[in-house]
């Protein structure tokens, strides 16, 4: 989990440092933010955070199917039958 | 009964008469009367029956012989209730005053500000989606009520001009002659006037566990015990019997308690109620928040209408969105978990009232046990033996070595005309199914699984005699050969009644060797049928008899009418004795709802003596604990003399319970904790759970016959059997036990505690983020700086990102034992009370809001306004026509420029509310523990606290977004402005809960406790 994390951080991290390491070229660098990667790299962190988050909720299905075995079961219906 | 006004139809006006009129007993009097009178009486014919033209007169006049089903609810009336009921009435009120505050200012405003309309349609849309959502739910668990209906028409076999006719059974009338036999369902109230060995299984009506017996005469004055009348939809079980109908319909003893069942009003649900408490609280502190500031505003010199826009803003703005789609899932969700655990709810509310339940009302037959006759103990070689009586035949085994065992078994197998109906053999013999007589299926099924196949027995001793039982003999008795084919001599066994058996044998089998009977041996059978007798089971005694060859030789001609041969001087083999057992999971059930702090209470038409027996047998009446009677017979004194406050338990019989006072009633079941209700009627069992609820308690009833479906429907939630139910008591029921088991209580009872202690999670977590929602709104009002957060970005944290992780409060696992603890207190532990609200929006709320603001301010200072610069900016900032506004530094901002970086600040005071609701839904976890001790298993809450960051992050930075919902980039940075506000949530809830703890019952718990 903790290197997933990382991975997440970094995958966020990246264009804003990387947008930092380009700035030569103007005075009012200060002024200028780069909106481009930082909208890429915003959207790719979301992508991975959803993306881990559906693979939490689908391990969860395998690793506690054991402590759940009841789930496969539907009520049973049709063997009601009315008495009175 | 049977007389014209009774026909017309029932006028509102009269109706709560009638319902009085119902819960009377029953005012049948054809019994009493002889066959001739009630001949005469509808106009008939003992012989002849009813002329067609007389049949058709009656039924025009009376009607088919049907029951009229409950009025059913038309769809959109359900519908509506669902768009309309609890909730929803919060959120359309919300809706109603956004339209209304946009209709103002769409009035006096050139360019209206377009907010106050969208907030109404999502309202709108919101209601809608969960109204349709929780209509579809409710729908699914009503088709599956739909396939429980009985759908074969029933036929009946009527005697009219003379000649049978075969007609369905809804032509029936009253005065019409009928037939019934054995497996036949009785087409209405009928008089029987004669009778073959007709038994009728009454258990869905009184809840007697054992065929009764019918004959012409009468035998009791109240209609329901007398032998001569039959009701409509028992079963015939064996014999034939003949019989006028008296009365029809809805006029029968069933229709009757139909009718009293749909004609019974039900309160709110325990939930409802509670939901609505939260709305007057949430409806309080709007209100007060608004009018609050609406003077403020009117003293600020704002105009009237202005200040009317700012106070419908703000009562909207305390409508929690989200939670009424939470509060839907939640129980939606538990419903499912229940559905899979095979309890039904019919009802959504109705998953959280078992939690809260204080009393359980349970019949006894077919609920408690398992509804057929099973051999419990035996008497032989002078000692008593116990069968097993388990469902799975997991209990004990006797000793079934030896001889005189083998000949008991012998005779039960032989003098026995129960056998297996064909073609079960793959079945286990417990499941096969019997033709013939309740105790003789016990007895067949208990050899047959003791010593093997009947059939093979009783084909090596073929039957050449047989006297059936009958009343006046009390015993039944066969002559079969031996086993031995070189053996001439006949083998006679019989059974019956103990005492007729004794008085007729004069040795007595023990360890297989015949030994005279003597004094001892008499007193030793009578002290073994006494006791087996007193824990309430139906005994039989069993003998035979080797009969001399020299007298009765190969080929004798037994004649059973004139009895040509010995029917005395047998040899006693022993005695069998039959119960209705408890059902296996039962006692381990009872124990836990009465550790749970759930007092359970038998309430069953049976006889007091096997009620208390089986009282006994599940836990109801605990080990050690006496009734005055129990008491009385230990001292020997008077049960007048004993005190009733000594005795914890007691055995009511119906009758008695007609003669008590309200006052009286509520002694008893305030002051026995154990409690049997024997012989009661269904207007009894009524009044039983009316007792229990006016006392306060929240009272669940389990049945599954129509004589519980009146309590059914009055308790607060009624729960019945799947299988083994009537339709009656299906309909009336809120929750259906499908697999019947009354263990099944327990886990309705855990989970509605469980929901409702994730309901208050859900609701804190959900109200927190309203204080971040609503505080910039007021500052914005009386500090006059820029907007920080707008209706767009509320609306996608209270039905975006808050969602997930509100939903998932309801997987949260239980912070104790929650089945040892008493139930709530109705009218102390609310779902959502003052401490819950001041915990959300006192505390947490503000610090969120703290950190939100900070954002904002961080924002718009790095953009060049200095916090110093906004107070009294707002004028001059939303100005369209200023566009060289200055800043701190002197900077000159046009329109658009600024309200870029306003909607900035927006998307950065959003991310700062996810960023504090991360640390909210983590404290939401539990009430009391430390998160560290409760843990993060909950997977479902880890991806709601993924999902929710995604979720803004895509926001903030999907293309496009500016221009749809006007949220921008943030700068990385920007997100941890929340984060130190993030940690001092967590922090402070965890000192809180840590002093909570350490000083149980102190100032932290009495304050902030929710």
């Amino acid at each position: 989990m903790d290197l997933v994390v990382l991975v997440a951080f970094s995958s966020w991290l990246a264009p804003a440092l990387a947008s930092a390491g380009d700035k030569d070229k103007d005075n009012d660098s200060a002024f200028n933010y780069d909106y481009e990667s930082l909208r890429i790299g915003g959207l790719v962190f979301a992508v991975v955070l959803f993306l881990m988050g559906i693979a939490l909720i689908v391990t969860r299905k395998c690793t506690c199917s054991k402590s759940d075995k009841s789930r496969s079961r539907e009520p049973n219906v049709e063997s009601g039958v009315p008495r009175a | 009964m049977g007389d014209k006004d009774d026909r017309s139809p029932k006028k509102k006006k009269g109706a709560t008469k009638d319902m009085d009129d119902l819960k009377k007993e029953v005012p049948i009097t054809e019994h009493k009367m002889s066959v001739e009178e009630v001949c005469r009486k509808f106009q008939t014919d003992i012989v002849q029956g009813l002329t067609n033209a007389k049949a058709a007169e009656f039924l025009i006049r009376d009607g088919p012989n049907a029951l009229t089903p409950p009025p059913t609810t038309p769809e959109w009336v359900k519908f509506c209730r669902q768009l309309f009921g609890g909730f929803s009435i919060l959120l359309w009120t919300g809706a109603i005053l956004c339209f209304l505050a946009y209709a103002i200012q769409a009035a006096t405003e050139d360019d209206p500000a377009g907010d106050n309309l969208y907030l109404g349609i999502v309202l709108t849309a919101v209601v809608i989606i969960t109204g349709c959502f929780s209509y579809f739910q409710e729908a699914k668990s009503s088709k599956i009520m739909e396939s429980f209906k009985n759908m074969v028409p029933q036929q009946a076999l009527v005697i009219r001009e003379g000649e049978k006719v075969q007609i369905n059974a809804e032509e029936v009338v009253a005065g019409d002659l009928i037939e019934v036999k054995g497996g036949d369902r009785i087409p209405a109230d009928i008089r029987v006037v004669s009778a073959h060995g007709c038994k009728v299984d009454n258990s869905s009506l009184t809840g007697e566990s054992e065929p009764q017996n019918r004959s012409p005469d009468c035998t009791h004055d109240n209609p329901l015990e007398t032998r001569n009348i039959a009701f409509f939809s028992t079963n015939c079980v064996e014999g034939t019997a003949r019989g006028l109908v008296i009365c029809t319909g809805d006029r029968t003893v069933m229709g009757r308690i139909a009718t009293l069942t749909s004609g019974l009003e039900t309160g709110k649900t325990p939930i409802a109620k509670e939901i609505e408490h939260f709305i007057h609280i949430i409806t309080g502190v709007a209100v007060f928040l608004g009018v609050t500031f609406f003077i403020l505003a009117i003293i600020l010199g704002y105009s009237w209408l202005e200040a009317v826009i700012f106070l419908i803003g703000i009562i909207v703005a305390n409508v929690p969105e989200g939670l009424l789609a939470t509060v839907t899932v939640c129980l939606t969700l538990t419903a499912k978990r229940m559905a899979k655990k095979n309890c039904l709810v019919k009802n959504l509310e109705a998953v959280e009232t078992l939690g809260s339940t204080s009393t359980i009302c349970s019949d006894k037959t077919g609920t408690l046990t398992q509804n057929r006759m099973t051999v419990a103990h035996m008497w032989f070689d002078n000692q008593i033996h116990e069968a097993d009586t388990t469902e799975d035949q997991s209990g004990a085994s006797f000793d079934k070595s030896s001889v005189t065992w083998l000949s008991l078994a012998r005779v039960a197998g032989l003098c026995n005309r129960a056998q297996f109906k064909g073609g079960q053999d793959s079945l286990p013999i417990l499941k096969r199914d019997v033709a013939g007589d309740a105790s003789e299926s016990a007895l067949l099924k208990c050899i047959e699984l003791s010593c093997g196949s009947v059939r093979v027995m009783r084909d090596k001793n073929k039957k050449v005699a047989e006297i059936p039982f009958n009343s006046t003999n009390k015993y039944q008795l066969s002559v079969h050969e031996t086993e031995d084919p070189n053996d001439n001599r006949y083998l006679l066994v019989m059974k019956g009644a103990p005492e007729r058996i004794l008085d007729r044998c004069t040795t007595i089998l023990l360890q297989g060797k015949e030994q005279p009977m003597d004094e001892e041996l008499k007193e030793a059978f009578q002290n073994a049928y006494m006791e087996l007798g007193g824990l309430g089971e139906r005994v039989l005694g069993f003998c035979h008899v080797l009969l001399p060859e020299d007298q009765y030789p190969k080929g004798f001609a037994f004649d059973t009418d004139d009895v040509n041969f010995q029917t005395d001087n047998l040899c006693f083999v022993g005695l069998m004795s039959m119960i209705d057992p408890p059902r296996a999971a039962v006692p381990d059930a009872v124990g836990k709802c009465r550790s749970a702090g759930i007092k359970v209470i038998m309430v069953t038409g049976d006889h007091p003596i096997t009620a208390k027996a089986i009282a006994k047998g599940v836990g109801i009446i605990s080990e050690g604990n006496e009734t005055v009677e129990d008491i009385a017979a230990r001292l020997n004194i008077p049960v007048s003399q004993v005190n009733p406050r000594d005795a914890k338990a007691c055995v009511i019989h119906g009758t008695d319970l007609k003669d008590l006072s309200q006052d009286q009633m509520d002694d008893i079941l305030r002051n026995h904790t154990e409690i049997v209700f024997a012989r009661t009627s269904p207007q009894q069992k009524l009044i039983i759970v009316e007792g229990c609820q006016r006392l306060g308690a929240i009272v669940a009833v389990t049945g599954d016959g129509v004589n519980d479906s009146p309590a059914l429907k009055k308790a607060d939630i009624g729960v019945a059997m799947g299988i083994s139910g009537s339709d009656v008591s299906k309909q009336a029921a809120d929750m259906i036990l499908l697999d019947d088991n009354f263990a099944s209580i327990v886990t309705g009872v855990e989970e509605g505690r469980l929901i409702f202690d994730n309901l208050k999670k859900s609701i804190a977590y959900t109200l927190t983020s309203n204080i971040p929602e609503i505080t910039p709104f007021l500052l914005f009002i009386i500090v006059n700086i820029p907007l920080p957060l707008g209706t767009i970005t509320i609306l996608c944290i209270d039905l975006g990102t808050d969602m997930v992780p509100a939903i998932s409060l309801a997987y949260e696992m239980a912070e104790s034992d929650i089945m040892k603890r008493q139930p709530r207190n109705p009218t102390r532990d609310k779902l959502v009370n003052e401490r819950l609200i001041s915990i959300a929006y006192g505390q947490i709320g503000m610090i969120q809001a703290l950190g939100g603001f900070f954002s904002y301010f961080v924002i718009l200072a790095e953009n060049g306004f200095l916090p110093s610069i906004l107070v009294g900016i707002r004028l001059n900032w939303d100005n369209r026509s200023v566009n060289d506004l200055e800043d701190s530094y002197g900077q000159q901002w046009t329109y658009e420029q600024r309200k870029i970086v306003e909607f900035t600040c927006h998307t950065a005071f959003f991310v700062s509310i996810v960023v504090v609701q991360w640390a909210d839904v983590i404290i939401c976890k539990t009430r009391r523990n430390s998160v560290f001790q409760q843990g993060m298993k909950n997977k479902i809450l880890i991806f709601g606290l993924f999902e929710e960051t995604a979720l803004a992050a895509f926001l903030s930075y999907c293309p496009g977004m500016d221009v749809a919902l006007r949220m921008y980039p943030l700068k990385p940075t920007w997100w941890f402005c929340a984060f130190p506000y993030s940690f001092l949530i967590f922090v402070y809830d965890e000192v809180r809960k840590l002093l909570l703890r350490r000083n149980p019952g102190g100032w932290v718990e009495k304050e902030t406790y929710y």
